[in-house]
């Protein structure tokens, strides 16, 4: 039974659109790795740079993923990146998104108080500040992630979160704003993005 | 039966037919998307669900089952998922961009193979569910419970009461005005951690001398804070007398009203 769900993923049809997608919605990218898949339609406005890595998933399903970038914005999103429908992510300076991270649906991620399409003409109101999410991060549903973040790897942030300032590598935040609810075992996780044998077990629930 | 009728019927019948059951009459604005991926999805009488302007998903995993009871109504933009077990009461309605799901789909960081870790989600009957509201795994809200706007859930909410915040907690009575967002019963935990000192917001239920550190410097504090939040001055009988910090929330709400409307003679 549990074929049927891989199968459909897997299914010719969205086998293809996804990887023929990739090719078409992505072409306004300045760079997009290898094997990068979409699934529906993102809404991509660049004017600065954007760069995406091998292998990267953006769904668009129910709700469309928003790439935004102000004419000195840089987003980089790194190898193994799955990011969920309905997310914004907007640049006017930086925001880096490392490896195999996870993003859920309806996530904001940006380096301005006030980002997306629609945002005010001739630029932010206050100086953009650079967001990090570090290797192998997971964001739950609905995480803002506000100006000036840095999300260490294998950082987990529950669901609804607003976050500011910075996140240990490895530990577990949540809340509004986040505070971190569980620290890293000793054993960080490695930057390749491998789970620790003593892990968080069970994450944010 | 008219054509028109027939033809409304024909359409939602056919973005239903993923379910295993349906009851009388649904109505549905929109087109949902709803997938059984071998689960089951059962639904009960006069179902609505809006998918306009934003599509609403309704998705049960290879084992598991959405039970949706009779008279429930869902606003557009829900995303509920179903991987072991998500059950919604009657007569429960829910506001836009709700995500309810049993699952996290995937392991902790890094391994993006899919392990579901499940635990069941159960909503009781005749429930409010707020705009934006996000129920995770593991989640129960009892019976007539009432969850504000934008809320997480991810623990047991009792029956007939209001909760609210990231994540929820209990802020008063379900039907309460008292505990809307700007009651006084949700921002006294808040106002009782901030005077004396606290790392989380108390219950609503603890009585103030079990407050660590509660003293008359606290107290003092406390009635300075109340009186520049909502305008009303306490005496520090009033908060020492009182049963429970929900207790002094309503004697917050009287003093409210009696100041808003000083013709009527209550105290």
């Amino acid at each position: 039974m549990a074929r049927s769900l891989i199968s459909w993923l897997r299914s010719p049809e969205v086998w293809l659109t996804s990887a023929v997608g990739a090719k078409v919605w992505l072409r306004g990218c300045n760079q997009v790795g290898a094997r990068t898949r979409t699934f529906g339609r993102p809404h991509i406005q660049n004017q600065g740079r954007i760069v995406i890595g091998r292998r990267v998933r953006l769904s668009s399903r129910w709700s469309p993923l928003e790439l935004v970038t102000g004419p000195e914005g840089v987003i980089e999103i790194g190898d193994g990146v799955f990011i969920n429908y309905g997310t914004l992510i907007s640049a006017y300076a930086r925001v880096r998104i490392g490896q195999n991270v996870m993003i859920g649906n309806y996530s904001i991620i940006a380096d301005t108080e006030i980002p997306g399409i629609g945002a005010p003409p001739g630029g932010p109101l206050m100086e953009p500040r650079a967001v990090e999410i570090g290797d192998g991060a997971w964001l739950a549903t609905r995480v803002t992630v506000l100006p000036g973040t840095r999300i260490g790897a294998g950082a987990v942030i529950a669901a609804g979160s607003v976050v500011a300032g910075e996140i240990p590598a490895g530990s577990v935040a949540g809340g509004i704003p986040a505070r971190i609810l569980r620290r890293s075992p000793a054993e960080v996780l490695s930057v390749s993005g491998h789970a620790p044998a003593a892990g968080p077990e069970s994450g944010p629930r | 039966m008219s054509v028109r009728e027939v033809l409304g019927a024909a359409r939602t019948a056919f973005w239903l037919r993923a379910c295993d059951r349906v009851g009388e009459r649904p109505r549905l604005h929109g087109r949902p998307t709803l997938m059984a991926f071998g689960g089951r999805i059962l639904i009960g009488d006069r179902f609505q669900l809006a998918s306009r302007p934003v599509p609403s998903h309704l998705v049960a995993g290879p084992l598991g089952v959405l039970e949706i009871g009779h008279d429930v109504s869902i606003a557009h933009g829900a995303a509920v998922a179903a991987f072991e077990y998500v059950q919604i009461g009657d007569g429960t309605s829910m506001g836009p961009f709700v995500v309810i799901m049993d699952t996290n789909f995937h392991g902790v960081s890094g391994d993006q193979s899919v392990q579901h870790e499940c635990r069941p989600v159960v909503i009781g009957s005749h429930c409010h569910i707020g705009t934006r509201v996000t129920i995770t795994r593991g989640a129960t809200i009892g019976d007539g419970a009432e969850i504000l706007a934008g809320s997480v859930v991810s623990s047991a909410i009792p029956p007939g009461v209001c909760a609210g915040g990231a994540r929820a907690r209990i802020v008063g009575r379900a039907g309460e005005a008292a505990s809307r967002w700007d009651g006084a019963a949700a921002a006294i935990p808040e106002l009782v951690m901030h005077a004396f000192g606290l790392d989380a917001p108390p219950d609503l239920s603890t009585p103030p001398f079990e407050i660590p550190g509660w003293d008359s410097h606290g107290v003092t504090r406390l009635i300075a804070a109340i009186g520049s939040r909502f305008g009303v001055s306490l005496e520090a009988t009033a908060v020492s007398d009182a049963f429970s910090l929900g207790d002094l929330a309503a004697a917050v709400e009287r003093k409210r009203d009696s100041r808003s409307s000083p013709t009527a003679s209550r105290t």
